[in-house]
């Protein structure tokens, strides 16, 4: 009602231009209506807002302020334009995410684990934006769906172009759209800086180290994506399929190579220090020209996203940097 | 001289020892429903229970939509567990005899893990109709080894044997494809989480089968003196152990492929049952249903109660009930 009287306000006439007719303090007054106006009309619920996700399209009508993100990928698409979800299913253990995002984001409440979130919790949360991961929550999505909005993407598995993608895409849903693509651009320019500091076509290995297993990451990975696009080359596994996280031996590293090997390893044994006692182990060329590095595996296999990706270039660059 | 005026309402009042054990069992069953209904990741008192029931209120979702579709799917799944352990263990004879030795969850598990290994891009819907597939086929391939007239041990034995390979197939499959194995082993512990009324819906038209099962009470007993003596006594032995059988099998079908393999349940509740109201059939069955529904009820809240908001399977904490009860079982039959 107040902004009727401006936007049907009467044609300025001879007499209301005179600007006698009118004190200072009238006109401070006037301004002052005319910026709360213009205030109230950005803060109007905007037009209905259409993205693709995973399961088609989406479609919200208002600008999210209490949003769970049920997986770490999410989170850390929310960190970089500085939104604070509500709750994150964290599995419990919110320190596996990167410390820039918890940084970013401030505290949240957890909602479970991601492979079964709590959906009273999330419910009593009274959110209403819920982002989930089609690979695991695509079978409550109708519970989910009672509860608010939900945005369902691809975060388990996904590539590192796709990631970006959807980051975009969480970007554009909170309202941020335009934070996203500033952010984005500023992830291109780093990543970009990144590559010229690193050798390029050289060829790097990344795998996970568990107690009993290795598991190398393909070309079509994560990791692998994130690598090859600072302009190293990621050795391919197998001719025929290139599923992204494939367990090896050490006689199958062997077969492989690679110049450079980064491991990521977890908290406890890893398979390395097993291996290092092998005989085979020393036949690598990695281990003879001394370029086997360890990683933080939480961030480069559970982190996914663009603080994620932006932390595995520092460490790429700190790697092929140092003497 | 006052007792010789009212004795036969005197007896009336009191209950036998048999009935006060199973309003007990009822009484707990009730509790069991109001603890599920208040206690959770978010604890609510029972007016807030009750705002709940109606759309307006705040604890909807909670109430209506999450814990009560789930309370009665503990009950029904619960119940259609015991009932399927009562009638393997009639048929076979043997207490230690459960559903899982048919190899229908085994079964039916095979069939889930296929459709999520190898074809992971399948809708999610489809993951109950697979089960319940694979929980049929498992049977009736039991039947065409053993043949329908094979004595009760035979087919115990070929059920064990099916059962194994199954479970080996789900293995092989689990490690050739590591990274699908999340989903898979999930499904596999056995969970309600996520089960709401839908579920429900789908679970209904297999009650049908409790009130059969019953009506195979008097026929069961007899079984029980032995396949020559049911004979003589007017029972067609074969007819009865494959119409008991056949109602296991659907049983357990119809809850492994909502719920996932729940452990333990087909084998403990009869136990129970019979420590309460002995073996006659015509009481083991509905208690044994009484006592199916409140450990997957217990089992359920203890799993969401334990550690808030992680909510674990219940088949995790049936297999923490009934693993120890098992073991205290082989004990005392020594």
């Amino acid at each position: 009602m107040i902004f009727s009287r401006f936007v049907s306000s009467p044609r300025p006439t001879a007499l209301s231009l005179n600007t006698s007719c009118f004190t200072g303090l009238q006109r401070r007054l006037a301004a002052a209506l005319a910026l709360m106006a213009l205030t109230l009309l950005g803060s109007l619920p905007a037009q209905a807002l259409t993205v693709t996700d995973a399961r088609g399209s989406f479609t919200i009508d208002h600008v999210p302020q209490r949003v769970v993100a049920l997986e770490n990928s999410f989170v850390d698409a929310l960190a970089a334009v500085r939104v604070s979800p509500v709750g994150v299913a964290d599995d419990n253990q919110p320190e596996r995410l990167l410390p820039e995002v918890r940084e970013a984001t401030g505290p949240w409440q957890s909602v479970g684990t991601r492979s079964q979130p709590s959906l009273e919790m999330i419910a009593a949360l009274k959110p209403d934006l819920i982002i989930a991961d089609t690979s695991r929550h695509a079978g409550v999505y109708n519970e989910l769906r009672k509860i608010a909005p939900t945005l369902m993407l691809q975060s388990r598995r996904e590539t590192y172009a796709d990631n970006l993608k959807s980051a975009a895409i969480i970007g554009e849903v909170v309202g941020k759209k335009a934070e996203m693509q500033a952010r984005l651009q500023h992830h291109q320019a780093l990543m970009a800086s990144y590559a010229r500091q690193l050798p390029q076509g050289k060829v790097v290995q990344f795998a996970v180290a568990r107690e009993n297993t290795l598991y190398l990451h393909t070309p079509d990975s994560y990791a692998g994506g994130v690598i090859q696009s600072l302009g190293l080359k990621v050795p391919s596994v197998s001719a025929t399929d290139q599923q992204e996280s494939r367990q090896i031996s050490l006689e199958q590293m062997l077969a492989i190579n690679p110049d450079y090997l980064v491991v990521g390893t977890y908290a406890g044994n890893s398979i390395v220090q097993q291996w290092q006692t092998e005989p085979l182990w020393q036949a690598l060329t990695a281990v003879q020209n001394n370029h086997v590095y360890t990683v933080d595996g939480n961030a480069w296999v559970r982190s996914l996203g663009i603080l994620a990706a932006e932390h595995m270039g520092a460490d790429l660059v700190r790697i092929f940097t140092q003497p | 001289m006052s007792d010789l005026t009212c004795p036969s309402r005197h007896r009336q009042l009191t209950l036998s020892p048999l009935q006060q054990r199973v309003w007990l069992l009822a009484g707990l069953l009730l509790i069991a429903i109001i603890a599920n209904l208040c206690l959770g990741a978010v604890d609510l008192t029972l007016t807030q229970v009750w705002q709940g029931l109606s759309a307006e209120g705040e604890q909807y979702f909670t109430v209506h939509e999450y814990r009560l579709p789930r309370i009665a799917l503990a009950i029904g799944v619960g119940a259609m567990l015991a009932t399927a352990g009562v009638l393997v263990q009639g048929v076979i004879r043997n207490p230690l005899a459960s559903p899982d030795i048919l190899g229908v969850s085994q079964g039916a598990g095979l069939a889930a893990v296929s459709l999520m290994t190898l074809w992971p891009h399948a809708s999610i819907q489809l993951l109950p109709w697979a089960a319940l597939a694979g929980g049929f086929s498992a049977a009736v391939l039991l039947w065409l080894v053993c043949g329908s007239k094979a004595p009760p041990i035979r087919m115990a034995l070929t059920g064990v044997a099916l059962a194994a390979l199954y479970s080996s197939t789900i293995d092989f499959l689990l490690l050739t494809r590591p990274l699908d194995i999340n989903n898979a082993l999930l499904w596999l512990t056995g969970s309600l989480w996520g089960r709401g009324w839908q579920q429900l819906y789908t679970l209904l038209p297999w009650l049908i089968l409790l009130p059969a099962a019953l009506w195979l009470s008097h026929r069961l007993n007899l079984m029980g003196l032995g396949d020559d003596s049911a004979t003589c006594l007017g029972v067609r032995a074969p007819r009865v152990r494959l119409l008991a059988l056949a109602l296991a099998v659907g049983l357990t079908s119809a809850a492994v492929s909502l719920c996932g393999p729940i452990s333990f349940l087909g084998l403990v509740s009869p136990h129970l049952a019979r420590q309460l109201v002995g073996g006659r059939h015509q009481r083991l069955l509905p208690v044994a249903m009484l006592v199916g529904a409140v450990l997957l009820l217990i089992a359920d809240l203890v799993a969401r109660i334990i550690h808030p908001p992680i909510e674990l399977p219940a088949g995790i904490m049936t297999a923490l009930i009934g693993a120890p009860y098992f073991l205290w079982l082989l004990l005392k039959l020594r």
